[in-house]
């Protein structure tokens, strides 16, 4: 057992005694540069020459060629056990492989310190690199062996090693490339849950939470964030946010035209200090406009709402889906066809609901007409019943359509003594009282409810006491 | 007997299934051929024409349901399955600037020209682009800069000239569309190819689309309706034709219908002198009746929509003049939109009437308003053009918001194209005129489906190239679909063995930027 590791070692050393002295060169300053500590690669977070980055943005063009190459390799192995001239090329490609590892960890140097990225990932990605390419000057050392028949071992599991070092390093370059969160993003939510907890946000239903965050995550991130800190900068936080970078606080509350990443962001898009860099996508005036308005408001990590930005929320997220009417349909009809009014489909989705439509029967379509559409409830997210006969009674009716996102009531006999029964509609958005008899006080009986954005009430009493009815209330949502 | 072309019993001729034809051609002749067996052998009963009229007026137009449960499509519609997703809008109108207005001198405030007046346009900025046979021969092309001041309007602090005062204080509502382009130069190729998609005549319009794929909204007035303003004799007016609102390929019952700008609003609506309803209407049911046995002859499906137009005019006998009795529109009104509307055939009447269709259920409303022509007098005539139009446009995107139809209807505002910097004849301190220019023109839309608020676009500093984000008018278009809840993409007809559509055939996007 000893004498046999003892011949081993011999014959490792007679080995290495062949070994070029640039090769044990290699290795050690490899290894010297794996455990080098960060400082000393030269990185300071500032960019350099505009060759090396154009240069340098060739890293990710050539790192696929060794990326390649490398997964070639155990294929060529595997294969060759049956034909051998493939185990011959497989020597080959290992050269090649290191070679080109070699020109890339060049090109993503110049990249790194001409486009003065740094962080944490930025140097992982740089040491795997490296690692990677000891790994694999070693495995042409012990590839020889393995061929003699010497080391059986040695050669498989280091090429094994390699592998697992080439998936971490490409994760680590992906990540900078294109976000951590860049495979995790879309994952389906059931995945997500087991595999990457989100983020947690203090404060969830704040502006902030809500309308800021989401915007530096999807463009700032990337390069002000765990992965990279641009400028020693990092946005991923509202407490990072607030700290600022080596240049200061980004952020003036209540002054957002002494805010840095105001004014970054709204710079032309030619000027060298417009962000977002490197020519990623950049911020709409919508999002521009939200975080003027969060900044001028004192860019609080708490408040919800911010004046003058009226945010509408995602309109499928904020409406429930109706049941499928298909079982309904022959009724449907039937009720087309005896009462004049229709029930007319949204869309071609059922779960998009329908259409109560009483324009070509309004003059007849009466309180006990509405009545006999209430089966047909669950189904039925807007009524158009402008100008049709109904009476105050019909809002009891109404109250059980739970599913109405618009009323149409306009010109009807509605007085609004008993609108307060439309409180029941949590779904309810538009409502429309135009021309009818509603007062000031019948509105104010029934606006707690949650989601009505849209209050019509021209001419009518109630218009006449606070013309703003329509304004005041929009705006306050 | 003369036999038709279509009957089948002649069988010593060559059979088209037996040609080298297409597959769609064939499918096409059999689909005829098993209606002509169906009619021509069941000893003319019922025939399509009776069933029609069992399904036909209690069908929901758009989606249509059968007894069975399944969708099912009235006769003449392919399964459409419309809209394609819950819609933002329900109905549109569509103030359409016939002859193409100055677009610097109206929204796309360019200060920089005022400097530049008199000089020559840089050659670079045309490049090789080919004029108009009205200013090719120019020696020179001197820049005309805008005889009239702008100035900032609304929280947005968009630039308005000061020609449009009404319009600007609405500019918070727009969505304000720069970089218009198109690919005609000439008034009818670019008027038929914004609002039918071809520069060529025989494609359905805009409204004709809308009609066979959304249907109608009330069973007694049309789904699309066109109204023209009266021309102003003093004004360059190039002809509109019934082209622009056909329903091309389409049934024929899908084309707009044109009420008249001055007298009565529909001819020969009244029933004539000692004829009543009753009689009108047992002559109408006999005029039917011979309709039905010449469908049965001869299979053509425009009889069908003759039937149903027939129908729609008997409607429309007390429809119309309900519609166009103004005499209970309260003060408030006329304050908004200013007495021209009391004078029928004005821009400001058709305005106040597009407003009464979209609450009776008019799917989609079209106003032309010819005269924008402006060759040769643009400081003469475009103030008399802007004071037509302004108080129009603003009453009626105003009138709406207040009663709350702006939440479902999309408002258009377009010609079919620009006109150029450069001075058309002569150019003096007092005077210009521009030539019709394609390559940037503006537009604005409003209501349901767009973004309120917001310009988009740009163009470079002579108004004459798109810088920024251009939108053909196939995107124009698109986008239009788009806020009715239509994939413009899906929304095809098959017609000469191809799926017509109306952004075909070079392809066209929904801008994204302008949706709300």
């Amino acid at each position: 057992m000893i004498a046999g590791a003892a011949g081993t070692l011999r014959d490792l050393q007679q080995r290495m005694r062949r070994i070029p002295i640039a090769w044990v060169g290699a290795i050690t300053a490899g290894i010297v540069v794996v455990f080098l500590p960060s400082r000393f690669f030269l990185l300071d977070g500032r960019s350099h020459g505009d060759w090396l980055q154009f240069l340098g943005r060739f890293h990710p063009l050539v790192v696929h060629l060794p990326i390649g190459l490398i997964l070639l390799l155990p294929l060529l192995e595997l294969a060759g056990a049956r034909r051998p001239a493939l185990r011959e090329a497989a020597g080959f490609v290992l050269q090649i492989a290191l070679a080109t590892c070699v020109i890339s960890i060049f090109f993503g140097f110049l990249l790194a310190y001409g486009s003065g990225e740094m962080g944490g990932t930025v140097t992982r990605h740089m040491r795997g690199g490296v690692v990677l390419t000891l790994e694999l000057l070693l495995c042409n050392i012990v590839r020889f062996s393995w061929g003699a028949g010497t080391l059986p071992r040695a050669y498989p599991t280091l090429l094994v090693g390699t592998l697992l070092t080439l998936a971490w390093t490409a994760h680590q370059g992906g990540s900078i490339a294109h976000g951590s969160d860049y495979l995790t993003r879309y994952m389906p939510a059931p995945m997500k849950r087991v595999l990457a907890p989100s983020a947690v946000v203090a404060h969830p239903e704040s502006f902030f939470a809500r309308h800021i965050y989401p915007v530096l995550d999807t463009k700032c991130v990337a390069c002000h964030g765990t992965s990279k800190e641009q400028g020693g900068l990092r946005l991923d936080s509202y407490e990072a946010l607030m700290a600022g970078g080596k240049d200061g606080a980004v952020i003036a509350p209540r002054n957002p035209d002494r805010s840095i990443l105001l004014q970054k962001v709204t710079l032309p898009p030619k000027d060298p200090h417009f962000m977002p860099a490197e020519g990623r996508p950049p911020l709409t005036p919508d999002e521009i406009a939200r975080i003027h308005a969060w900044v001028l408001a004192g860019a609080s990590a708490e408040t919800v709402s911010v004046p003058g930005i009226f945010i509408e929320e995602d309109r499928e997220q904020a409406l429930p889906p109706v049941d499928d009417y298909s079982a309904l349909i022959g009724d449907i009809r039937q009720m087309q066809q005896s009462q004049g009014a229709k029930l007319v489909a949204v869309s071609a989705t059922p779960s998009d609901g329908l259409i109560l439509r009483t324009v070509d029967v309004a003059g007849s379509f009466d309180d006990a007409q509405l009545a006999k559409f209430e089966r047909f409830a669950p189904f039925i997210v807007e009524a158009e019943l402008g100008r049709t006969a109904i009476t105050d009674a019909s809002l009891e009716t109404l109250s059980q359509f739970k599913h109405l996102r618009a009323l149409h009531l306009e010109g009807t006999a509605v007085t609004g003594r008993t609108l307060g029964k439309l409180s029941s509609l949590s779904q309810l958005t538009y409502l429309n009282l135009s021309g009818t008899r509603v007062t000031s006080e019948a509105v104010a009986s029934f606006k707690n409810v949650s989601k009505l954005r849209h209050l019509y009430l021209f001419d009518t009493p109630a218009e006449l006491a606070s013309p703003a009815a329509e304004n005041s209330l929009s705006s306050a949502q | 007997m003369k036999q038709h072309r279509f009957c089948s019993d002649c069988e010593d001729q060559t059979s088209p299934m037996d040609l080298s034809i297409s597959g769609d051609l064939k499918r096409e002749w059999s689909a005829c051929e098993t209606r002509r067996r169906f009619l021509g052998r069941s000893g003319k009963v019922l025939g399509w024409a009776a069933l029609a009229s069992l399904f036909g007026e209690a069908i929901p137009r758009g989606i249509a349901f059968a007894a069975d449960g399944k969708v099912f499509s009235a006769p003449g519609r392919n399964s459409l399955g419309l809209p394609h997703f819950a819609p933002k809008a329900k109905r549109a109108i569509y103030l359409f600037m016939s002859g193409a207005p100055p677009q610097m001198d109206l929204l796309d405030y360019k200060p920089n020209l005022a400097a530049e007046y008199d000089k020559d346009m840089p050659d670079s900025v045309r490049g090789n682009q080919q004029l108009t046979g009205m200013t090719a021969g120019q020696a020179r092309f001197p820049i005309a800069p805008t005889h009239w001041p702008f100035g900032q309007h609304g929280q947005t602090g968009t630039w308005v000239s000061n020609l449009l005062p009404y319009t600007a204080r609405m500019v918070d509502d727009l969505t304000i569309i720069k970089s218009t382009n198109t690919d005609a130069i000439n008034h009818e190729p670019a008027i038929m190819l914004i609002n039918t998609g071809n520069m060529n005549a025989g494609k359905p319009c805009l409204g004709a689309w809308l009609a066979y794929g959304l249907g109608s909204m009330n069973d007694n007035l049309p789904t699309f309706i066109v109204l023209q303003t009266k021309t102003n004799p003093k004004e360059n007016n190039q002809p509109v034709s019934s082209r622009l609102w056909s329903s091309g390929f389409l049934s024929s019952e899908f084309s707009g219908v044109g009420l008249r700008s001055a007298g009565d609003p529909v001819l020969y609506l009244d029933d004539p002198a000692g004829v009543d309803r009753n009689v009108r209407r047992k002559m109408l049911d006999a005029v039917e009746e011979i309709n039905r046995q010449t469908l049965a002859d001869v299979g053509d499906p425009e009889t069908n929509s003759r039937i149903a137009q027939y129908e729609m005019a008997f409607r429309m006998q007390s429809s119309v003049p309900e519609l166009t009795d103004l005499s209970k529109e309260p003060q408030s009104t006329w304050d908004l939109y200013g007495p021209d509307a009391k004078e029928p055939g004005t821009f400001a009447y058709n305005c106040l009437l597009a407003r009464r269709m979209a609450e009776r259920g008019v799917r989609f409303t079209q106003i032309y308003k010819r005269g924008w022509d402006v060759h040769d007098n643009v400081v003469g005539m475009l103030p008399v053009l802007c004071q037509e139009t302004d108080r129009g446009c603003y009453a009626l995107v105003t009138d709406l918001k207040r009663r709350g139809l702006l939440d479902d209807t999309l408002v258009i505002w377009a010609g079919e194209f620009g006109r150029t910097v450069y001075s058309q004849g002569g150019l003096s301190q007092d005077n210009y005129g521009r030539d019709h220019h394609p390559r940037c023109f503006t537009t604005w839309m409003t209501g349901a489906g767009v973004r309120p608020g917001i310009t988009y676009g740009e163009t470079d500093e002579y108004s004459y190239n798109v810088v920024k984000d251009p939108v053909h008018v196939r995107d124009f278009n698109a986008t239009i679909l788009h806020c009715l809840g239509i994939n413009h993409d899906k929304f095809t007809y098959r017609f000469q063995g191809l799926d017509q559509k109306l952004t075909s055939p070079v392809p066209a996007s929904v801008v994204q930027g302008l949706l709300a």
